[in-house]
């Protein structure tokens, strides 16, 4: 370290000599400053940032104890400065580490990390695991007896029918009409197969259908010899928060007894053959968006490589345009391309699709432009030597060299867009997502738990393939050796095969210009609206002006219309429910949007016109409209006094400031920030252990340690094929919605990815330094202290900087499904139109993956 | 003294690398061992610090039976047993100071050295050791800043650290250009003079084995086909062990030297 600081400055001026006394008394008024005038500018600069980052992320955090750790790193500044001055230079564990304390206490903080919820949310969380060991795949084909009886929720008085009948045979009864969620009930049936179980489903009103859960688990009943059972069960919330009934209304549900008699041999179930339906969907996504990706990179790749755009100032404009669309495209995660798109085309599988395809022009753009650049002149200079034409040139020399790229980059984006198709379905309807999202709403953990074995098997597989395919690329034969008959056969077939693929998920993909087209104002808005981001808001006051008007008339007194000022005047000064009426606003704000609406007397009101109104310019409204029936007076109903008529209108009172959807942006992207950092963390903490026993050079030759490294590939392979987001569904059941979840799911995918890397560096590592070690008489742990571990560091650093900048990535759309961060909010502002808001977590995102793309491409040079 | 009885080394594929070899070293010896690529030589130094455990036969070293030695034991022996590599085998991300200290391990405390706390006698010997072969400026370099013939000097440094009563050098001149061979071997045969280490050394140019060793043995597909003077080792002799085709080049190019076709 002091090596290293002492080389950094040599044009600076020689070190000022000042009393150490001076220099520290600098740093204690000013942290950095006693290093930054002895000459030591970096490190004076370096500490002040640190010190001021760290304070403001605790106070962001209002984690106040930590600023403990502030103020030891500050005596350390003052003691540095110190030894400075008398040229000796301390080490900077001290500060490092404590910086290091205050970040992931600030962290642990904003992620909202409990390590309690692990057991109080175990209940919850359990029945996922069971399901995983029972996944629903053969069954026999069963006789069943379906029993249905209705029950209102909540009791109101009077209790109206019930909207839905009960089954006559078999009879189920219930011993109440109506119950509230929580209620104990007891449920009766009677005609069911004697001495035979059978399970409760809760149907809501909507239809949704749920398993009865009792201790967390699908409750069973057995019937007696009679065909008789009887059941208590508790009243659950089956209906989503915003469906619940309003006051004063109930909601039929229906409580729903099956059995499944088997009969007959073994067939596939009706889940598995979902999904196997899904996944068929999953691979054709991902293969349509592939073949179509890769079609539409080619020609944006040229635009995009230096070496073809170097030409003049016009082409090196356009190179700089492409480059910037595509990093901009990259950075936005497949995920939140599918909400976006689902905007312009709706949820589907076309959706998917467009957000796979959309990703994988800018990625695949973007690595072929690369392997452009790569292109060696020497064998295209050498051919024109020879006197080969253009199109010879291009076969014979850039060809050659641009196709293992080309293909193995391809393979490549196929394996990652295979991967992101399995979970484009948690926010559409494509692909098998949908299946596992739906299932966990239904309470159905085993249809659940064979999906995401489904995919667990069918990625790994698809995986094998892919290496194979891309062994045989790169590795393949150059020549055009062996043109027999057989091999155009080969041929014939793959190219039939393909075309078949290409058509098929053509089909199931769902492609239709037709609705993208017809979509695009849509989408063009809210894209536009996606480019002006809302940063700053003007404070406003809220202005109304109303006019009293009673339905029907002598039931109040109406306001007498007034002759100056901002005013509203009514045609009628009472009325009927149902009368022409004329509202009149004068003297409002010019060309302002105003609300013109019904005020009831209960304090509720109703918006006389959607998307009403805009003042002319000298501040007058006009608009006809007939009397709302609410307006009549009805003491029964709670509105005794006559309602208004009232305009209303927002007035700017102040100098624009930022806006709070700004605010809650950059509170959530520091969120979303350490959630990556320590999932990482977590993620390498455990990876880096179990990574040596992946490594076949640590595991040796025997039957044990072939054994112990096949195991661990293998359960590695499989693990790494469940994506995070699929994870934090599960997570987020575990240890409830939030940034924990999220971070969870990401440190659980991480192990398998990291602990892969890792176990390939060791395998790497040059076994020179450990036999020269050896021979020297040192022992194991000495040899890997001193011959392993300084060959592993720099590189395992380098992979873990590498996962962190993945990490963010996926930590910016793990929120729509419950893993906190900025998804969440990206998620919810989409959904209720508010696209500005929306696109400034765009922006946000955009620039934090950028940065550290930056940060990891710059430490990786270093490290490596 | 070093005695090799009947060693025969096969490896789990089949390769036989060594059949039935047996020799003796006295001390004070400088036995250079030559013979083509594969034919047994790395394999034969290494069977004797038991980096490779030998199928058959027996090492004994100063009377304690190598091959029979374990753990500790083993530590033991290989720590007065020094050795060089032909790529150096040095970990270059690590400074040339720790890589010279790293020599000294089997001397040092288990549990200090894993957190690499040495003693100020073990530092100033590893200065020593720097300075003996001329590098002590680089200590605080990082040892892939160094070239090949200064990073072989470290791997001597290192060794110089057992303190060592044998050294086994393999092939440490074959990746150095001839300049550099020459001082390299010059601090070996400074180590077998001035200090009376022994040293069995695996070389590759027939003006090498001339000028610095005392004694030869030829190795061919794993068997002993030569024991005896450098003055004895003529051109008849040196087809025998390099095979027919084998041309006599020397170290600089010219004169009479012997390269195998496989360097």
């Amino acid at each position: 370290m002091s090596a290293s600081d002492k080389k950094q400055d040599p044009t600076l001026p020689a070190h000022r000599h000042l009393p150490p006394w001076q220099a520290a008394l600098f740093s204690l008024v000013v942290p950095g400053s006693g290093q930054f005038v002895v000459g030591r500018r970096q490190r004076g600069v370096g500490l002040l940032l640190a010190l001021i980052i760290l304070s403001v992320l605790i106070l962001w955090q209002g984690a106040t104890a930590l600023f403990a750790a502030v103020a030891i790193i500050w005596a350390w500044n003052i003691w540095d400065a110190w030894q400075l001055a008398g040229d000796h230079a301390m080490r900077l564990e001290v500060p490092v580490l404590l910086a290091a304390f205050v970040v992931y206490g600030v962290g642990i903080a904003a992620t909202e990390i409990r390590p309690a919820r692990f057991i109080s949310g175990w209940p919850s969380v359990q029945p996922y695991l069971t399901a995983l060991t029972q996944p629903e795949l053969m069954e026999h084909p069963t006789k069943d007896i379906v029993g249905q009886v209705p029950i209102q929720i909540p009791c109101i008085t009077p209790l109206p029918q019930p909207s839905k009948p009960a089954s006559q045979n078999p009879k189920v009864t219930v011993n109440t009409r109506c119950a509230k969620v929580g209620d104990t009930i007891t449920v009766t049936g009677d005609g069911f197969f004697p001495n035979f179980n059978g399970e409760m489903i809760w149907v809501n009103p909507i239809g949704d259908e749920q398993h009865v859960l009792e201790n967390g688990r699908p409750m069973k009943f057995t019937t007696d010899a009679h065909g008789h059972f009887q059941v208590k069960i508790a009243v659950p919330l089956a209906v989503p928060v915003t469906s619940l009934p309003k006051p004063g209304e109930t909601q039929t549900h229906l409580i729903r007894a099956e059995q499944h008699k088997p009969y007959g041999p073994l067939q596939p179930t009706r889940t598995l053959r979902l999904v196997l339906n899904k996944i068929g969907e999953t691979i054709a996504l991902a293969f349509i968006a592939t073949i179509l990706g890769m079609i539409f990179a080619l020609p944006v790749s040229f635009l995009a490589a230096r070496n073809l755009m170097g030409g003049n100032a016009v082409t090196r404009a356009i190179y700089y345009t492409v480059r910037t669309i595509l990093n901009i495209v990259r950075s936005i995660e497949t995920l939140m391309w599918a909400i976006v798109f689902a905007v312009w085309v709706g949820l589907g599988p076309f959706d998917g699709t467009l957000a796979l395809f959309f990703h994988t022009i800018a990625a695949l753009g973007k690595l072929y432009s690369e392997a452009i650049e790569n292109i060696d002149p020497g064998p295209i200079e050498a051919l024109r030597a020879t006197g080969a034409n253009g199109a010879q040139v291009v076969i014979y020399a850039v060809l050659p060299q641009f196709m293992p790229a080309f293909a193995s980059f391809t393979l490549y984006r196929w394996d990652i867009n295979l991967r992101m198709s399995t979970v484009i379905g948690l926010v559409s309807d494509a692909g098998i997502g949908f299946l596992i999202i739906q299932w966990i709403r239904l309470n159905r953990f085993n249809a659940m738990a064979t999906a995401i074995l489904a995919i667990v098997l069918g990625v790994a597989i698809l995986d094998y393939v892919s290496a194979w395919l891309r062994h045989r690329i790169i590795v393949g034969n150059p020549t055009n050796a062996g043109r027999t008959l057989r091999s155009y056969v080969v041929t014939g077939v793959l190219i039939i095969g393909f075309i078949a693929a290409f058509i098929w998920s053509w089909n199931v993909a769902e492609i239709n210009l037709v609705t993208f087209v017809e979509g695009a104002p849509a989408g063009v808005r809210m894209i536009r609206d996606f480019m002006t981001p809302d940063m700053f808001t003007r404070p406003t006051k809220k202005e109304a002006v109303d006019a009293v008007l009673p339905v029907p008339c002598g039931s109040g007194v109406g306001t007498p219309s007034a002759v100056s000022g901002s005013r509203v005047n009514l045609s009628l000064s009472c009325g009927n429910v149902g009368d022409k009426l004329t509202v009149i606003g004068h003297d409002l704000p010019p060309n302002t949007h105003v609300s013109v609406r019904w005020v009831f007397a209960d304090g509720s009101y109703l918006r006389v016109k959607k998307d009403c109104c805009t003042t002319d310019s000298s501040g007058h409204l006009r608009l006809e409209t007939k009397i709302h029936p609410l307006m009549a007076v009805n003491p029964k109903a709670g509105r005794a006094k006559p309602g208004k008529v009232e305009i209303t209108w927002k007035e700017v009172i102040g100098p624009p400031h930022l806006s709070k959807a700004f605010n809650m942006v950059v509170n959530l992207s520091l969120v979303t920030l350490l959630m990556a950092l320590i999932a990482t963390t977590l993620g390498s903490a455990f990876a880096i252990p179990l990574s040596f026993f992946a490594a076949r050079n640590i595991m040796g030759e025997s039957v044990l340690g072939r054994t112990t490294y096949a195991t661990f590939r293998t359960i590695f392979n499989l693990w790494r094929s469940v994506e995070p987001m699929i994870l934090a569904l599960v997570c987020a059941a575990w240890v409830g919605v939030g940034p924990f979840a999220g971070v969870m799911a990401l440190a659980i995918n991480n192990v398998p990815n990291l602990g892969k890397l890792f176990s390939e560096t060791i395998e790497d590592i040059d076994n020179g330094p450990v036999e020269a070690l050896m021979a020297t008489g040192a022992n194991k742990m000495q040899t890997l202290v001193f011959a392993i571990v300084p060959q592993l560091v720099p590189r395992f650093l380098a992979f873990i900087l590498y996962q962190w900048d993945i990490n963010i990535r996926m930590s910016t759309v793990i929120g729509y499904v419950g893993g906190g961060g900025i998804g969440q909010q990206f998620r919810l502002w989409v959904g209720l139109n508010q696209y500005a808001d929306a696109g400034m977590a765009v922006w946000a995102i955009v620039a934090m993956v950028w940065s550290m793309d930056y940060i990891s491409a710059r430490s990786r040079e270093k490290l490596v | 003294m070093l005695r090799v009885e009947h060693l025969t080394k096969v490896f789990p594929d089949g390769t036989v690398a060594l059949k039935d070899v047996s020799f003796e070293v006295a001390d004070g010896e400088f036995l250079a061992v030559i013979g083509l690529s594969g034919s047994g030589k790395s394999t034969l130094l290494r069977c004797i610090n038991r980096l490779i455990d030998p199928t058959e036969g027996r090492v004994l070293w100063n009377d304690v039976d190598v091959t029979a030695a374990k753990g500790q034991e083993l530590r033991h022996i290989r720590r007065q047993i020094g050795m060089i590599f032909q790529q150096f085998n040095l970990v270059k991300r690590s400074s040339v100071f720790t890589n010279v200290l790293s020599g000294r391990l089997g001397y040092a405390s288990p549990w200090l050295s894993l957190v690499h706390q040495f003693t100020e006698e073990e530092r100033q010997m590893a200065l020593a050791a720097l300075e003996r072969v001329g590098i002590a400026d680089k200590a605080n370099n990082r040892a892939d800043q160094l070239s090949g013939g200064q990073q072989q000097r470290v791997g001597i440094a290192r060794a110089l650290m057992q303190e060592p009563q044998l050294m086994l050098a393999d092939e440490p001149v074959a990746s150095l250009d001839p300049v550099l061979a020459h001082s390299i071997l010059r601090y070996l045969e400074q180590l077998n003079r001035e200090d009376g280490i022994t040293v069995l050394c695996s070389l590759h140019f027939l003006d090498l084995v001339h000028r610095y060793a005392t004694r030869v043995i030829g190795l061919k597909d794993g068997q002993l086909v030569f024991d005896g003077l450098p003055t004895e080792l003529t051109a008849k002799k040196f087809k025998e062990v390099y095979g027919q085709e084998a041309e006599i080049v020397t170290v600089d190019g010219s004169g009479s030297g012997l390269m195998d076709h496989g360097e």
